[in-house]
């Protein structure tokens, strides 16, 4: 088992009830993505699931620990084997590329490894590799502030995959990316899960990208979860109960758009990341 | 609040209180301001300004002013380099990031550092510590430390936090995640501060020495205390001289930091 969450709630300090009774038992290996409206309580879930935020209620077990009835030492130890890829990337704008990607193992390193990098980086072979899955092996020794957005993304994505992590979450990891980016990401990760045998764990807002890519969805409505299905069983019906409030059901887009200047470089010159 | 256009009457009163406050000064300070401009007062200025020319430049004196100036160069980059040291450590806490006791107890150490002058520091420091740059170092030290602390903290209070949190979220320690999801943030800004207090402590470490703290400034007190005035000439030159080179440095080190 993964993950086992059992009747987690969490309450905001404003009284906003972001979630409810949430049951979830997710095995090693499995890939799960959460799709539901905004501000139904994805990012909260997925916060409890990288062991960042204490529920106020319910049992929590991740990678076959307590994270909350841990020593500080042992849950350090436990969010070094949890890799987050953030909606906006968390990456210093004058951090040098190489820097920020090593940066995913500082939770494992120890303090003198992770000091004398900042010198001389200890491992530059590491970050090209992991680099290199994302067409950005040149652009090791850049300073982070001379990136695109969408470059700047996958050195986000780079750092994660140079974790190695055994939980692999992600909080809209394409939400600012076109949609060709967006599906080379979205494959990439359900490749990297696939590869290692590790658990993957990903909020869309785009219902098709979710339906194409992972074997099971769960829907999430009002901080409580609304259905728990493999993909192939999703229907219109729940969907459409799912985004009441949207008005609509929020779409990535063709997976191959008609080649345009921007999406075009992404789209042409990844070839290790073509789709499942 | 109604809202209008036009000078609101708080602001005319405002600027009536401050013409007042000016004239009750004049009036209280009792300045005789016509007196600076009567022929024997002119006289008598341009004879004291004629005596500090032309400035000794003996080369035995010469080199006294260079040791000097030495002296309180060192004086003035030790006292940035420990305020710096001092300072962030300090900042941590004052910007709150280990709970709101320890930012209080910061803050509250950072006022009393900075609200105390550095020629009172010096003072003390001469008392505790003896005549001499050791003195003028620690005063400046601890003068400079109240002010970079406070500096340091509101540059890490506006530093986003996510990067920092990625880090300590994927089990990263405290000091790492300092180092490499912090300080990129906020380092530019800290040097900038740093360096600009620097110039602002070579001018000051100039003068220091009046209260018996090394450097130029206990060379100009002795010269002028001997009516000497030709030497005191040469150092107040030697004085402007290193200010200016130091403001050079400064903006060049703070250009090529990109700060």
């Amino acid at each position: 088992m993964s993950f086992t969450l059992e009747g987690v709630g969490f309450t905001h300090a404003n009284g906003h009830r972001a979630l409810a009774g949430v049951d979830l038992r997710v095995a090693a290996g499995e890939r799960v993505a959460l799709i539901g409206a905004s501000g139904a309580g994805k990012t909260t879930l997925l916060r409890v699931l990288a062991a960042s935020l204490r529920p106020g209620s319910g049992r929590v077990e991740l990678l076959g620990s307590a994270p909350w009835d841990a020593a500080p030492r042992d849950l350090r130890r436990l969010r070094a084997r949890i890799g987050v890829v953030h909606q906006a990337p968390p990456i210093p704008p004058r951090q040098r590329v190489v820097t920020a990607v090593l940066a995913g193992r500082l939770g494992q390193w120890p303090l003198w490894k992770s000091l004398a990098s900042l010198v001389l980086p200890v491992d530059p072979e590491g970050a090209r590799r992991e680099l290199a899955r994302l067409d950005l092996a040149e652009r090791l020794y850049d300073r982070c502030d001379c990136l695109s957005g969408g470059q700047l993304q996958r050195v986000a994505l780079a750092r994660v995959l140079y974790q190695q992590p055994d939980l692999l979450l992600a909080d809209e990891p394409v939400s600012a990316m076109d949609p060709a980016l967006s599906e080379l990401t979205v494959a990439l990760l359900n490749d990297e899960a696939r590869r290692r045998g590790v658990t993957l764990v990903a909020s869309l807002h785009a219902v098709d990208l979710a339906l194409r890519h992972f074997p099971r969805v769960v829907g999430v409505k009002d901080g409580a979860i609304l259905f728990d299905l493999p993909a192939g069983q999703v229907s219109e019906a729940l969907l459409r109960e799912l985004y009441a409030a949207e008005g609509g059901l929020p779409l990535a887009g063709s997976p191959l758009p008609s080649p345009s200047p921007e999406a075009g470089p992404a789209a042409g010159t990844l070839p290790p990341l073509r789709c499942a | 609040m109604s809202r209008r256009a036009g000078v609101s009457g708080g602001a005319v009163l405002a600027v009536g209180l401050l013409l007042a406050a000016v004239a009750g000064s004049f009036a209280w300070l009792d300045m005789p301001l016509a007196a600076l401009f009567t022929a024997t007062a002119v006289e008598e200025a341009g004879g004291f300004v004629a005596r500090f020319f032309p400035p000794d430049l003996s080369a035995g004196f010469l080199a006294k002013v260079a040791w000097a100036g030495l002296e309180t160069l060192a004086i003035s980059l030790l006292s940035t380099l420990l305020a710096a040291l001092g300072g962030a450590v300090l900042a941590l806490p004052a910007a709150g990031r280990h709970g709101l006791a320890g930012r209080h107890a910061a803050r509250f150490v950072l006022n009393l550092l900075r609200s105390v002058p550095e020629l009172v520091w010096a003072t003390l420091m001469v008392l505790a510590a003896g005549l001499g740059p050791f003195a003028g170092t620690l005063a400046l030290a601890l003068h400079t430390t109240g002010v970079l602390g406070r500096l340091f903290a509101e540059a890490l209070e506006n530093s986003p936090p996510t990067p920092a949190e990625a880090l300590a979220g994927g089990g990263a320690p405290a000091l790492v995640t300092f180092l490499y999801g912090t300080l990129p943030l906020v380092a530019p800004q800290w040097l900038a501060y740093a360096l600009y207090r620097w110039e602002m402590n070579i001018r000051m470490a100039a003068i220091l020495g009046f209260v018996g703290a090394g450097g130029l400034g206990a060379l100009l007190y002795y010269s002028l205390s001997l009516f000497q005035e030709a030497q005191a000439s040469t150092v107040i030159i030697a004085m402007l001289a290193m200010a200016v080179a130091v403001d050079g440095a400064s903006a060049w080190l703070r250009r090529r930091a990109g700060a």
